[in-house]
């Protein structure tokens, strides 16, 4: 017996002054009243004939002093909260990680998932153990960590409201060495475990015919020409599979394909025929166990050229850019005769701006003398790029870290947003509302129209302003959009619900879809998808067997001081209807 | 000691009264040295006829049935009885055990014994009072006459409660001294060590007429002791710790209800009158009914 509250000697000296404490009360309480009677020779005729007859007679007074120990033993026993290995199993810490990677949600051949066996199993191993056995379940999403409970009610509710994430996996870090780790997954996503992780498998064998790639992509050859991408894999039994592409004016393509085992089909779609909108792709299979990869979604844009007036006295990088650019529909006029045309989506200002700001977005170069622009303040020799923001949509994929300047005007950025600066000063600036981009450095005083991310970044400009883009691609889970403060819909409209994060707005998709995030007249799609030949190949599992030993169970499902107590309110009750009847003393 | 009644009246005056037209029947004849209102087995110069016996010379010719003469031709005497006073011997119990119980039972032996003197007292009868216990503590002469209840009185309220009892010496030594036979009272609550049984047997043995008049309180009939005690006699002071159960309670009443029987059957079995009461029955209906249902008196 071990004691979890004191150690052996305090609690043998708990026991020892109880027990004294006990008896010496007892002694207290057994001086009899004196009572004065006229006679005792009746009395005495009845105690001896009572006492010659009864051995109850002489161990009474002894009996009542052993119950009254033991009940006041049993009640301060308790408080060390005593443990018997063989009674109640040893103080341990078991650590349940169960794996709520997104091939869980694989349905077996009983009709239920591996998930729900896994959280089985996870209960199961809650009625292991003893009562002061401690449990803390963790999953694979960083989602669940529970602190270590002997409440195993609570833990049986929290892997209640567990379930599969489509986050990518991440094994929790655990000590094994103060703890029993059990790992509770099907082994696809995770090949390797800690060598002190005992593994308990869920693994089944299923079919899956999964979309491992899909993607909306331009046609180079043909401006506003777009296709798609579709790449199928069968993971299980060779079997027949059902493509369909579906677009939203009612467009369809059907494909029947047959596939051998870990064949993949791969198809390039002619979207000629599409109007823009979000376009769905399915795999149907017969007896296919993992439903999720079996639709992914994609954005069409809307085909449409960017109107763009240039506004330069000449500037042949610029036009020669913007000339080569497919998706701009370009007019070219010199300040004196710059008009504002309502048939214009965007404006490009060299060295000039209006009096007024356009209608329309604009993207200047240099810093023009206008009271709606911000006024040059001097000028920063030599000026060096010294940070950028990546996550603005102007400068994906633009690398500007080595981009020369000869020289830039120093401006006062205020409220503008600066996606890249020197020490000095702002050299790109951006304003939401209206919306405009300004270099504050002209093109001939630099070299960055001749980098490579020069039309990439006079695209993004451009894209940024009115362009219809393509989806994001984006993973089931916690899925970020670069806009703050963005509404989030799914195609169908319904709102979602978001967040905002470091100027992110961010949201929960579990399952594949096509989201719009819209702020302002700025809109983003979004096109979360599975497409990960990692999860969808659900057989590729390493816990082909479970080789964990099922753990013992113990009668007693609560710790020893709580039986002790109940024994020692059973003993006081016994004592209490024993005394009033004279029986015990 | 209860001294409580040392100056109480005992009896009020039209108590007195009541009691005077009582008398006392005795189951035997005994023999007197006056006359009396009773009959004796000596044959006498009364007026009731008794017997006859052949005469023979000596025998007063006064007595002698002329009528059967002639009839028998034989001289036949005619016995009468001869009225003679009684002798009543009230021996009290003034043990410690007596002042138990309230009211004491001493003091119910006290009016008990002030009340059959007075009747004995009226009926001409010679009463003697003698207080006992482990011997004979006190005694008081042979009184005759209703003018001598006072002293009587007088002599019941002197007698303290002390000492264990001892009834076989005590009567031993009295009618070893005392020869002359009568009725013997005994007032008593009948705890004796040594047994009430040797006691009532010297009684026997002496030839008295005798009568039990066995006083009890509710407290040792129906004791009402809850927990643990240390049970102190009062005779003897002896102790005895002991926890009283409900069980054990049952077993003394039983105990105590053989104790009462046990007596009333060697009453019963040598014909002794026996009267048992408790000190809280009324006094006034224990002379008059309980007496006369248990034929003491008529």
């Amino acid at each position: 017996m071990t004691f979890l509250a004191l150690t052996a000697a305090q609690a043998g000296l708990l026991a020892a002054i109880t027990v004294a404490l006990i008896i010496g009360l007892y002694l207290l309480k057994l001086r009899h009243r004196r009572v004065l009677i006229s006679s005792s020779i009746l009395w005495r005729r009845v105690l001896d004939e009572r006492e010659w007859h009864s051995l109850w007679e002489k161990l009474r007074r002894i009996v009542s002093i052993v119950i009254a120990a033991t009940i006041a033993l049993l009640i301060a026993m308790s408080l060390a909260r005593p443990e018997v290995e063989s009674l109640t199993g040893k103080n341990e810490r078991i650590v349940i990680v169960l794996d709520t990677s997104p091939t869980m949600n694989t349905n077996t051949s009983d009709g239920k998932t591996r998930w729900q066996h896994a959280a089985e199993r996870a209960k199961s191993l809650l009625d292991s153990g003893g009562p002061t056995t401690e449990f803390r379940v963790l999953d694979t999403a960083e989602v669940t960590s529970s602190a270590f409970t002997t409440d195993r009610n609570e833990v049986r509710k929290l892997i209640d409201a567990m379930a599969p994430k489509s986050a990518e996996p991440q094994f929790p870090r655990v000590d094994g060495q103060l703890s029993q780790v059990y790992f509770i997954s099907d082994g696809v996503a995770f090949h390797d475990t800690p060598s002190v992780v005992k593994r308990i498998s869920v693994f089944e064998a299923a079919n899956n015919v999964g979309i491992t790639a899909f993607e909306i992509r331009s046609v180079p050859s043909t401006p506003l020409g777009y296709e798609a991408y579709l790449e199928v894999q069968n993971f299980g039994h060779p079997t027949e599979a059902g493509l369909t592409l579906s677009g939203p004016g009612g467009q369809r393509v059907n494909r029947t394909v047959r596939l051998a085992t870990e064949q993949t089909y791969k198809e390039v779609f002619d979207l000629s025929q599409f109007v823009g909108g979000g376009i769905r792709a399915t795999a149907q299979s017969k007896d296919d166990a993992f439903p999720m990869d079996d639709v992914a979604f994609a954005y069409l844009p809307i085909k449409r050229k960017t109107r763009t007036l240039l506004v330069t006295k000449g500037n042949r990088y610029l036009e020669t850019a913007l000339k080569l650019d497919n998706y701009v529909d370009l007019s070219l006029t010199d300040p004196a005769n710059y008009r504002e045309s309502p048939n214009l989506d965007a404006y490009i200002f060299d060295k000039f701006a209006p009096n007024v700001p356009p209608a329309r977005p604009a993207l200047i170069f240099g810093t023009p003398s206008a009271s709606w622009l911000k006024p040059a303040e001097g000028e920063i020799q030599k000026p060096e790029i010294t940070s950028w923001s990546e996550n603005h949509p102007i400068m994906q994929y633009v690398s500007v870290h080595d981009v020369a300047i000869e020289r830039a005007a120093r401006i006062d950025a205020g409220n503008l947003t600066v996606v890249a600066a020197s020490k000095q000063t702002p050299l790109i600036v951006v304003s939401e509302k209206p919306k405009w981009v300004m270099l504050t450095f002209n093109l001939e005083s630099s070299d960055f129209p001749f980098h490579i991310g020069f039309p990439v970044f006079i695209e993004n400009v451009l894209a940024w302003f009115n362009r219809d883009q393509f989806a994001l691609k984006r993973s089931p889970g916690v899925v970020d959009v670069p806009l703050a403060n963005a509404q989030i819909r799914t195609i169908d409209g319904k709102l979602v619900s978001s967040e905002q994060q470091l100027g992110k707005t961010i949201f929960l998709a579990n399952e594949p879809g096509l989201f719009a995030g819209a702020q302002g007249d700025t809109r983003v799609h979004v096109a979360v998808n599975l497409a990960n030949p990692r999860f969808s190949d659900i057989n590729r599992s390493v816990f082909r067997t479970d080789r964990t030993a099922a753990r013992e169970q113990f009668w007693l499902r609560r710790e020893l001081w709580f039986y002790m107590l109940l024994a020692a309110a059973v003993l006081i009750s016994i004592e209490w209807f024993t005394y009033h009847r004279r029986i015990t003393l | 000691m209860n001294m409580s009644t040392a100056n109480v009246t005992l009896f009020d005056d039209e108590f007195l009264k009541k009691l005077e037209y009582l008398n006392i029947i005795s189951k035997r004849l005994f023999a007197g040295q006056l006359r009396a209102e009773r009959r004796t087995r000596k044959r006498g110069t009364g007026l009731e006829f008794a017997d006859y016996r052949a005469y023979v010379a000596g025998d007063d010719f006064r007595h002698l049935d002329w009528k059967a003469y002639l009839r028998l031709n034989r001289l036949i005497l005619k016995l009468f009885e001869e009225e003679e006073d009684l002798r009543i011997y009230f021996f009290v119990d003034s043990s410690q055990s007596m002042s138990y119980g309230d009211p004491s039972k001493l003091d119910y032996a006290r009016r008990v014994c002030a009340a059959l003197s007075y009747i004995g007292l009226a009926n001409l009868d010679r009463v003697n009072v003698i207080s006992f216990a482990n011997g004979i503590k006190s005694e008081m002469p042979p009184q005759r006459g209703k003018g001598r209840i006072f002293k009587i009185f007088r002599f019941l309220t002197e007698i303290t409660p002390g000492g264990e009892t001892n009834a076989r010496a005590s009567f031993k030594t009295y009618c070893t001294e005392t020869r002359r036979r009568g009725l013997a009272v005994v007032i008593s609550d009948m705890f004796d060590g040594n047994g009430f049984e040797s006691a009532l047997d010297i009684l026997r043995h002496f030839r008295h007429d005798i009568f039990v008049i066995h006083i009890a309180s509710h407290e040792e009939i129906d004791p009402m002791l809850r927990g643990e005690l240390q049970l102190v006699d009062s005779e003897n002071n002896v102790s005895r710790e002991i926890t009283i159960t409900p069980s054990l309670l049952a077993a003394y009443r039983a105990e105590f209800s053989k104790y009462c029987e046990a007596i009333e059957s060697y009453c019963g079995k040598y014909q002794l009158g026996y009267a048992r009461t408790v000190t809280d029955f009324p006094f006034e209906e224990l002379i008059l009914k309980v007496f006369r249902q248990g034929r003491f008196l008529k």
